[in-house]
C-alpha cells in the first residue's frame, strides 16, 4: 500500500518535488508495491540516504539548568553565589564545581552564549528540540525525527529514534519519524514478545491491514494509514536481533558502574548501545533542574549523576571508535537568572532565556573549545552571542544534514531545516 | 447601564454583590484600555471564609446578572445547522458529508455521551425502533445517565490534572472527578461549577499529614486550586487556558510573544489568588519585586479593601458573570464542540488573537445562546447533538476552510480505550494501568494533532495478561458456542466494534473460521483482529 506519511515530506529542493506532484504521482501509480518501490521510482535509494554512519545522542537536561552552576561560573561575585569553580582542559575556562570529569574531557567544547527566546518550559523544550518556537497549529518534528528521516534506514527493523523519556514528537514528518520513548533503560520494551508464532501472527496481521482498509473506505485513511504503519513497525521490530541493544545484562559490571548506577548513566549506556546498533539518534534525560528554590542544595547530585554518565559515554564511545561520527550534546530549555532570588526555603534562580550555555562533543566537533563571552554579572553577552539557529546550524553540519533541504508542511507550505543561522565554525573540527 | 436588582434573601450579600459587579468593566471588551472611572461607595462585604457563604455570594450576583433572566434567546440545532450552511458553503465547494445511518450514530452518541460503545442488545433494539424522533430521545436518555456524568466528570478531571506538578499527597483528584460528577448529574449550571473551583481557598491543616486531607483534599472543589499548588500565577495561566481558552502563560515572564497580553496583566491577573500582597519580580533583577494590585485580565479592578478569600470570590465573578467576558462562555463551546465534532473554532487551550478563530460568527452565536440558556451543559450537547453538522459522515479534513463539512474521526480518551477492552475481556488490573498509561494523551491536543505510537500496537498485539483473558472471556465462549459461522462473525463484530459487520466482512471472517483446523484459535484470531483494528480506538 501507498504511505500517506511519505506524502508530508518533500524530498529535496532540487529535485523540486512538492506535496502535490507526489499527490499526483500516487495517483498515477498508487499500486507501488511498498515504500521501497516508491522510494525507487521517485530516484531516492533507501542505501543513500543512511550517511556513514553519524548519529547523535542528546542529553537533554528537564527543567532548565542554571549556567552559573554547570559551566559558566561566577565565582568571587554577588551573582555567582556560594559556587566554587575548578579548572578545565580548557586553557582559562573553568567549569562549577560539581563537574569535575567533565572538567578534564579533552573531548568536550563549550558554547556560552546560547540566545534563547523563550523562558516558559514547554515552549522552551520546544524550541530546543525542533530549532523552531512553537507558533500556531503547525507542529515541527523533533530534530531527532529529523535525523531520523535524513540519516536512518527507512525500512530499518528498528526505529530510527529512541528517547528514555517522553519528548516532542515528529510534527509533520508523520510517525515513520517518531521516537520509540521507553520508560526504563537497560531492558527490552514493555511487549515486544508476541504470544503467537510468527506464521499465525502474519494470518493475523494480514487479516488486520483489511479491516484497516475497511475503516479508511469510510473516511478515516488518515488514521487507518498510520495504524496500518505502526503495526508494521512493531512487527519488524518484535523481530529484529538488534533488540538486544536495549538490554544492558550483557555489558561488564565495570561498564555499567563507570556510567553510574543513576538511570541518567543507565540511559547513556543504552544510548551508546543503541548508536552502535546503527541507531541514528536517541535521546537521554536528566530531570529536577527547575531550581527556583534550594539550587545549592539540589545541584551536587543533579550534577553529578550527568557529570559521570556523559563523561563515560564520551570515553566510551572514543574507545570503540565511534566518538568522531557521533554528535553528543548537552542542554536544557533555557538557562537561569544570574542573580539570586529571594524564595524560601532556600533560594534559586529563576527563568532566564537570554544567555545560557551548551555542551558538545564528537561528531566533528574540535574538543577543547570554549565559543563566547558573558559578562562578570553574567547579565550580559560580551562577545559572540550564538542563535539557537545556528546552534541547529551545526547539529545538521556535523550529521551531514543539509539544513536548507525543503520540509513540506501539511498545509503545503516549504520549510527549511533550519530557517537562518551558519554553523558554529570555531566548533568544527 | 441601569440594572433592576433582585431581592433577595441576604440583602447584605446584594448590595455588596452590586458594589462588586459595579466594578466590571463594561466598555472596550478588549485589553488592555483600563476605564479610569470613580469607584462607587462601597458596603461592607461579608467575609467569605466558607464555601457555602462563597456560593450565595456569587448566586447573589448570578441573580443580578443581566443577560441570565433574558428568554428570547431561543437558537436551536435548526438555526445552528442554517448559519452553517450559510457560511461554510461561502468558504468551500467541498459538499457536506450525509447523515450516518442508526448503528454508527448510536455508537458516536454513546462514545460521546457514556464512553462506553453500545451492547449488542442496545443496537438491535435501536436499529429497530420505528419512532420518529428517535435519535433525539437518545440523546435525553444518555444525558440522563450516571456514565454521561462520569464520563464528562473523567474529561474535565484530566483537563485539569493533566499539566499539574502537585505533589500526589496534596491533591486528590478522584474526589475531584468524584464531585463533578455529582455536579454534571444535577446539571449545575456551568458558571456555577467553574466559580466554585475558582473561589475555592484550601488551607493547609495543621497537625494533619498531608495525605490524610492536610490540604482539605478530599474536598472535590479545592482540587482546581490544589492541582496549581495553590501558586498564583499557575491559578492564573490555568484558568485562562481552561477556563477562557487563552493562553497566557508565557507572559509569566515576558509580554505574550504573539498576542496582546502584557507580562503585567498576568501578574495583576495572578494577585486574585495571593493570600497577602502580591509581588511581581524584576524581570532583570529577581531580587527586586514590585507590588501589583489583582486586575483581571479585560481591566476589572476591585474593591482595594478586599481580603484574599473575597479577592477569589471577585476573580470568579470577573471571570463568569462579566458579559464582556465573551472566553468564558466560548471557551466551554470550544472544547465540548471539539470533543463531539472532532475539530474545534480554535485550539481549545492555546486561543492567540480573535483572527485565528475559524467561523467566529458561529462560535460567538453560540455561545451567547449558551450563556442566555443559563450556561446550561445538557442545552449545549443538545443543541449540538441534535444538529446535522454532528450527524454527518466522517472524513479526515486537511484545509480550514472544509472545517465543519463533516466529522473527524476521533481517538478514544485512554481510559475510554481501557473501559472498552474491559468490557470484553473483564477487569485487568495492572494491565489496565500500562494501558491508560500508554495511550495517555493530551486532552487539550487538537485531535488532528493526536498520533498513535508503536508501543501502543505493542501492548494490544501483545499483552499477555490481555491475550489470555480475551480468550476465556464469555464473549469468547460465546462465539465458540455459535455453529454458524456468518452468525458468530456478526455477533463478533457487534460486541467489539459495536455494529453489524459489511456482507464482504461476514465472508472474509466466515471463511476464515471455516478454512482453520482449530476454530477456537481461529476465533482467538478474529477478536485479537478485531480489537486490534484502527476502528477498535476510533469513534467514527
Amino acid at each position: 500500500m501507498f504511505n500517506q506519511n511519505l506524502l508530508r515530506v518533500g524530498i529535496n529542493p532540487s529535485g523540486a518535488i512538492t506535496r502535490r506532484s507526489l499527490l499526483q504521482f500516487a495517483g498515477g501509480t498508487a499500486a507501488a508495491s511498498g515504500t521501497m518501490a516508491f522510494l525507487n521510482a521517485i530516484g531516492v535509494n533507501a542505501a543513500e540516504m543512511k550517511k556513514d554512519g553519524r548519529a547523535c545522542i542528546l542529553c537533554f537536561l528537564n527543567g532548565a539548568p542554571s549556567q552559573l552552576e554547570t559551566w559558566d561560573p561566577k565565582p568571587n561575585t554577588e551573582n555567582g553565589g556560594p559556587t566554587k569553580e575548578i579548572a578545565t582542559q580548557m586553557p582559562g575556562v573553568t567549569f562549577a564545581e560539581w563537574w569535575p570529569k567533565l572538567a578534564q574531557s579533552k573531548h568536550v567544547s563549550l558554547i556560552r552564549t546560547i540566545v534563547g527566546k523563550e523562558a516558559a518550559h514547554e515552549r522552551g523544550a520546544y524550541h530546543l528540540r525542533t530549532g523552531r518556537r512553537l507558533t500556531g497549529t503547525t507542529k515541527h518534528p523533533h530534530i531527532g525525527s529529523v535525523a531520523a528521516w535524513k540519516l536512518g534506514d527507512i525500512a530499518s527493523d528498528m526505529p530510527n529514534f529512541v528517547s528514555i523519556g517522553n519528548t516532542e514528537g515528529a510534527g509533520f514528518l508523520g510517525v515513520k519519524f517518531a521516537p520509540f520513548t521507553i520508560g526504563t533503560a537497560g531492558r527490552l520494551p514493555d511487549n515486544i514478545v508476541s504470544g503467537v508464532p510468527a506464521p499465525r501472527l502474519d494470518q493475523r496481521m494480514k487479516l488486520l491491514a483489511q479491516q484497516d482498509a475497511d475503516l479508511g473506505l469510510v473516511g478515516a485513511s488518515a488514521i487507518s494509514n498510520e495504524h496500518q504503519e505502526l503495526y508494521k513497525r512493531a512487527q519488524k521490530m518484535m523481530a529484529s536481533p538488534r533488540l538486544r541493544a536495549f538490554q544492558t545484562d550483557a555489558e561488564k559490571p565495570e561498564v555499567k558502574e563507570k556510567y553510574g548506577k543513576s538511570s541518567f548513566g543507565q540511559g547513556c549506556l543504552v544510548a551508546r548501545r543503541l548508536v552502535e546498533a546503527g541507531i541514528p539518534f536517541v535521546e537521554v534525560q536528566r530531570g529536577g533542574w527547575d531550581m527556583h528554590e534550594n539550587l545549592w542544595q539540589r545541584m551536587p547530585t543533579n550534577a553529578g549523576e550527568v557529570d559521570q554518565g556523559l563523561n563515560a559515554l564520551l570515553e566510551d564511545l572514543k574507545a570503540r571508535g565511534m566518538l568522531e561520527k557521533t554528535l553528543v550534546v548537552c542542554l536544557g530549555e533555557f538557562g537561569r537568572t544570574p542573580k539570586i532570588n529571594q524564595r524560601t526555603p532556600e533560594v534559586g534562580r529563576d527563568h532566564w532565556a537570554r544567555n545560557f550555555n551548551v555542551l558538545l562533543a564528537g561528531g566533528g566537533i574540535k574538543g577543547g573549545q570554549c565559543v563566547g563571552k558573558t559578562s562578570e554579572n553574567g547579565q550580559e553577552i560580551v562577545d559572540r552571542p550564538v542563535d539557537v539557529d545556528d546552534l541547529f546550524r551545526t547539529f545538521c553540519h556535523c550529521l551531514k544534514i543539509d539544513a536548507d533541504e525543503e520540509m513540506i508542511t501539511p498545509e503545503g507550505r516549504p520549510l527549511r531545516i533550519v530557517d537562518a543561522g551558519s554553523p558554529v565554525k570555531e566548533l568544527l573540527a | 447601564m441601569v440594572r433592576s436588582l433582585p431581592l433577595t434573601k441576604s440583602v447584605t450579600a446584594s448590595l455588596a454583590a452590586v458594589a462588586l459587579i459595579a466594578s466590571f468593566s463594561w466598555s472596550a471588551p478588549t485589553p488592555p484600555p483600563r476605564p479610569a472611572k470613580k469607584k462607587p461607595p462601597q458596603p461592607k462585604l461579608p467575609d467569605l471564609k466558607t464555601p457555602e457563604d462563597k456560593l450565595k455570594f456569587l448566586e447573589a450576583i448570578r441573580a443580578s446578572f443581566p443577560t441570565i433572566r433574558s428568554s428570547n434567546g431561543a437558537f436551536t440545532s435548526a438555526d445552528l445547522d442554517d448559519m452553517l450552511r450559510k457560511y461554510v458553503t461561502k468558504e468551500t465547494k467541498t459538499p457536506f458529508m450525509p447523515i450516518v445511518d442508526d448503528e454508527t450514530f448510536l455508537r458516536r452518541v454513546s462514545l460521546d455521551l457514556t464512553g462506553k460503545t453500545p451492547t449488542p442488545e442496545k443496537i438491535k433494539s435501536f436499529t429497530t425502533d420505528k419512532t420518529p424522533r428517535k435519535r433525539a430521545l437518545l440523546i435525553d436518555e444518555l444525558l440522563a445517565s450516571d456514565d454521561y456524568s462520569r464520563k464528562w466528570a473523567r474529561y474535565w478531571r484530566s483537563v485539569v490534572f493533566h499539566n499539574s506538578a502537585a505533589p500526589r499527597n496534596t491533591v486528590n483528584p478522584q474526589a475531584f472527578e468524584d464531585w463533578l460528577f455529582g455536579e454534571f448529574k444535577e446539571n449545575r449550571s456551568w458558571d456555577r461549577v467553574v466559580s466554585e473551583m475558582i473561589s475555592a481557598s484550601p488551607q493547609r491543616q495543621k497537625d494533619v499529614k498531608p495525605e490524610e486531607n492536610g490540604w482539605q483534599q478530599d474536598y472535590g472543589p479545592n482540587n482546581f486550586i490544589l492541582a496549581c499548588e495553590r501558586k498564583p500565577d499557575i491559578i492564573a495561566s490555568e484558568t485562562a487556558r481552561i477556563f477562557m481558552g487563552i493562553s497566557v502563560g508565557c507572559a509569566e515572564c515576558h509580554d505574550h510573544p504573539f498576542d496582546k497580553w502584557k507580562r503585567e496583566q498576568f501578574h495583576e491577573m495572578a494577585a486574585f489568588f495571593s493570600n497577602g500582597k502580591y509581588y511581581m519580580t524584576d524581570q532583570d533583577d529577581p531580587s527586586k519585586k514590585s507590588e501589583v494590585k489583582a486586575v483581571f485580565l479585560l481591566g476589572e479592578e476591585p474593591p482595594s479593601t478586599l481580603k484574599p478569600d473575597q479577592l477569589r470570590v471577585a476573580a470568579a465573578a470577573y471571570l463568569v458573570y462579566n458579559s464582556d467576558n465573551y472566553w468564558f462562555a466560548r471557551a466551554y463551546v470550544n472544547r465540548v464542540w471539539s470533543e463531539l465534532v472532532g475539530d474545534g473554532f480554535y485550539s481549545v487551550d492555546s486561543l492567540g488573537p480573535d483572527k485565528d478563530v475559524v467561523h467566529q460568527l458561529i462560535v460567538n452565536r453560540v455561545s451567547s445562546a449558551f450563556r442566555y440558556a443559563g450556561f446550561d451543559p445538557k442545552w449545549l450537547f443538545r443543541l449540538i447533538m441534535n444538529s446535522e453538522i454532528y450527524q454527518r459522515g466522517i472524513r479526515t479534513i486537511d484545509k480550514p476552510q472544509d472545517l465543519f463539512t463533516s466529522v473527524r474521526p476521533a481517538r478514544l480518551r485512554p481510559y475510554e480505550v481501557a473501559d472498552n477492552m474491559e468490557r470484553l475481556t473483564g477487569e485487568l488490573k495492572g494491565t489496565r494501568t500500562g494501558l491508560e498509561r500508554t495511550f495517555a494523551q493530551n486532552p487539550s491536543t487538537p485531535q488532528r494533532d493526536l498520533e498513535g505510537t508503536v508501543q501502543q500496537a505493542l501492548l494490544m498485539m501483545n499483552n499477555g495478561q490481555l491475550q489470555k483473558q480475551l480468550s476465556n472471556s464469555p464473549l469468547k465462549k460465546q462465539l465458540a458456542g455459535i455453529k454458524d459461522n456468518d452468525e458468530a462473525v456478526r455477533e463478533a463484530f457487534l460486541a467489539v466494534l459495536a455494529r453489524t459487520p459489511s456482507p464482504a466482512e461476514i465472508k472474509r471472517y466466515s471463511e476464515y473460521l471455516k478454512g482453520s483446523k482449530d476454530r477456537n484459535a481461529a476465533i482467538d484470531d478474529m477478536l485479537w483482529v478485531l480489537t486490534n483494528s484502527a476502528e477498535f480506538l476510533v469513534k467514527r
